[in-house]
């Protein structure tokens, strides 16, 4: 049941197609937009949400919702960026810093879901909102800036001639796609959400198995704002504002259920450059900003739309 | 956790909420409500502090609320006030239309208001701030000069339809329509973010690359962005930024001679007179409806005056 659940969810051919159409309609119309330089530039530009996306694919999956990784962002890298000044810490002081403060978080969102029987919603809206004050506070409410050289090439440096971000994300989206489908754990988390009394009656601890995604999905939230703050040279309190509405639309785009148990990483990897790639070729075709809008939603919808008629 | 437990923690809670309170409830000190667009905001951050100090000064009690960019909240905020019967109130409103009823309310309850910053459609009993038109100018003004008055230009909007991105707006296009050689080559929103600001500034150098020579960030934050950008592909040295509000990140990027110019709005001056013409009309002396605090260009050539 379920390996036929996991498969139900591999043939993204639908998505697939819409992606192609349109990388081949931009490269037609706008010959700058199918460059090596514009698609490394692209795919820098979606590590952000990339890496939050494949952290709340775990929450997806298990049938929850993380609402709270925006504010996580802005925290985490106001974290970073009081721990990255130059000539103060070596370099993963302030990384380590940022993922254990996600992961803390992450820890008591899960927490009072499961122990507190709270509906994940409320609970990470409430983080949302605590998390964004806890910013403001450290912060006192103005970005933090001067930070090390060391610090910021995690966000502008390269490694083998390919960005950092663009490193991190590929890292971190390898490992958790190994993780879900080929270790226990993680096809616990698949087991929880397709079905949690079938899941706790086979003997898996439910409650364990939620903790665990929240926390892992807070500290890539961690990761995502040390390389926001690095990327943009400080820490800003507002940043990241609706970032959780975008991770969770690529997670969604890429096919992962909302009610959890169907999905996986790949999916979320081709949402999140769907996104991606809308974004840079409205930019490049300098369509105005009030249409851009109104685009996006169209092409969003409409990509989801063409993939759940194909997997019918 | 049971209720009464709860309820316990609440009640505690409150009370010493109630305590802090009280204590700065001094006698017969003038009372101002103040109302502010977002805390979140460094600019804000700044305004809130200079009414702060200038109220210490004067012996006024101040009580700030955020409206955290809620012209509902903010109108609610008005109302407490209303409620509270503070002496007078300082508006620095969220939106030009929607704060206006947060006027109509004090105005009809024989309430002194002064809007700080930013207008509403409504009037005020005074008003404290500067054109932002002028901001606009300026910036572009300079970038024109750099250019010798012939150019290619790119402008970053804020927020789109908020009044500070309205005004930036007309004001950067009066100057670009004197000048007909310099040329809007895109324009694009980054609402008023970093982030957003480096994306769209990196897609720009994709789609027109050498044909930009300057940048107009309608603020310090997307300026940054779009520098940062800049920088890393290694197009600054022949790419003229500038953009307005002078935050303190900004100032140490002209020092450094990364950013090219930043305007600076005068936090301090706004929120000191502020208070004062909140003070003057409470004391029935006369004052100015209407007073503009003016923008400054900053560059490196002015810096030390701007970054302590």
């Amino acid at each position: 049941m379920l390996t036929e659940r996991m498969k139900s969810s591999s043939g993204r051919w639908g998505l697939v197609v819409a992606l192609a159409l349109i990388f081949v309609a931009l490269s037609i119309v706008k010959p700058t937009f199918l460059t090596v330089a514009n698609l490394i530039n692209l795919v820098r530009q979606i590590s952000i949400n990339g890496i939050l996306a494949v952290g709340v694919t775990y929450v997806l999956l298990t049938g929850g919702v993380d609402l709270s990784l925006g504010s996580l962002v802005a925290l985490t890298g106001v974290v970073a960026a009081c721990f990255a000044h130059p000539g103060q810490y070596p370099v993963i002081v302030p990384v380590l810093m940022a993922v254990g403060a996600g992961a803390s978080c992450g820890l008591v969102n899960g927490f009072v879901i499961t122990r507190g029987r709270v509906a994940p919603f409320v609970v990470t809206l409430g983080m949302m909102t605590a998390a964004r004050g806890l910013a403001l506070v450290i912060s006192g409410g103005r970005p933090v800036s001067n930070l090390s050289r060391e610090f910021t090439a995690m966000g502008s440096g390269d490694l083998l001639g390919i960005p950092a971000p663009i490193v991190i994300f590929a890292a971190v989206a390898l490992v958790s796609h190994v993780f879900l489908k080929n270790i226990q754990l993680g096809r616990y988390i698949y087991a929880v959400g397709g079905n949690e009394n079938a899941a706790r009656a086979s003997g898996i601890r439910v409650e364990r198995v939620k903790m665990f995604a929240y926390t892992v999905c807070a500290a890539l939230a961690g990761l995502a704002g040390v390389v926001l703050a690095s990327r943009i040279t400080t820490g800003q309190p507002n940043a990241g504002v609706g970032y959780e509405l975008d991770a969770i639309a690529a997670v969604v785009i890429g096919g992962t259920s909302l009610n959890g148990g169907v999905g996986g990483i790949g999916g979320t990897i081709l949402g999140a450059l769907l996104m991606g790639v809308i974004n840079n070729g409205l930019d490049l075709l300098n369509v105005s900003s009030y249409y851009q809008q109104i685009v996006k939603g169209i092409i969003i919808a409409g990509a989801v739309w063409l993939d759940r008629r194909q997997a019918k | 956790m049971n209720m009464k437990k709860v309820a316990l923690c609440v009640v505690v809670l409150l009370i010493l909420s109630c305590g802090k309170q009280a204590k700065n409830d001094t006698a017969k000190k003038p009372v101002i409500g103040v109302s502010l667009l977002n805390l979140s905001s460094e600019f804000i951050v700044m305004l809130n502090k200079a009414i702060e100090a200038k109220g210490e000064e004067a012996g006024v009690q101040l009580i700030v609320n955020d409206a955290q960019r809620s012209a509902d909240k903010q109108v609610q905020q008005v109302e407490s006030f209303i409620a509270q019967k503070v002496d007078a109130i300082i508006l620095n409103p969220c939106e030009v239309e929607a704060s206006s009823p947060a006027v109509d309310k004090a105005v009809a309850a024989g309430i002194p208001i002064v809007n700080v910053n930013s207008e509403t459609k409504s009037t005020p009993t005074a008003f404290v701030g500067s054109r932002d038109e002028e901001s606009a100018r300026i910036a572009m003004d300079y970038i024109v000069e750099r250019l010798h008055g012939k150019g290619n230009v790119v402008m970053m909007h804020g927020f789109m339809g908020q009044a500070a991105q309205l005004k930036r707006d007309q004001g950067a296009r009066e100057v670009l329509a004197e000048n007909p050689q310099v040329k809007l080559l895109a324009h694009q929103t980054a609402d008023w973010d970093r982030a957003k600001a480096m994306t769209l500034m990196e897609n720009w150098i994709q789609s027109y690359g050498d044909n930009i020579n300057a940048v107009f960030a309608q603020n310090d934050e997307m300026g940054m962005g779009a520098l940062i950008a800049l920088e890393q592909a290694k197009m600054k040295n022949r790419v003229v930024v500038a953009s307005v509000d002078a935050i303190s990140d900004a100032l140490q990027a002209v020092k450094d001679g990364r950013l090219d110019a930043t305007v600076f709005q005068d936090a301090q001056g706004q929120g000191g007179n502020a208070v004062e013409v909140a003070l003057k009309i409470l004391r029935k002396q006369p004052y100015e409806k209407e007073v503009f605090i003016p923008f400054q260009l900053v560059t490196k050539d002015n810096i030390g005056k701007y970054l302590k």
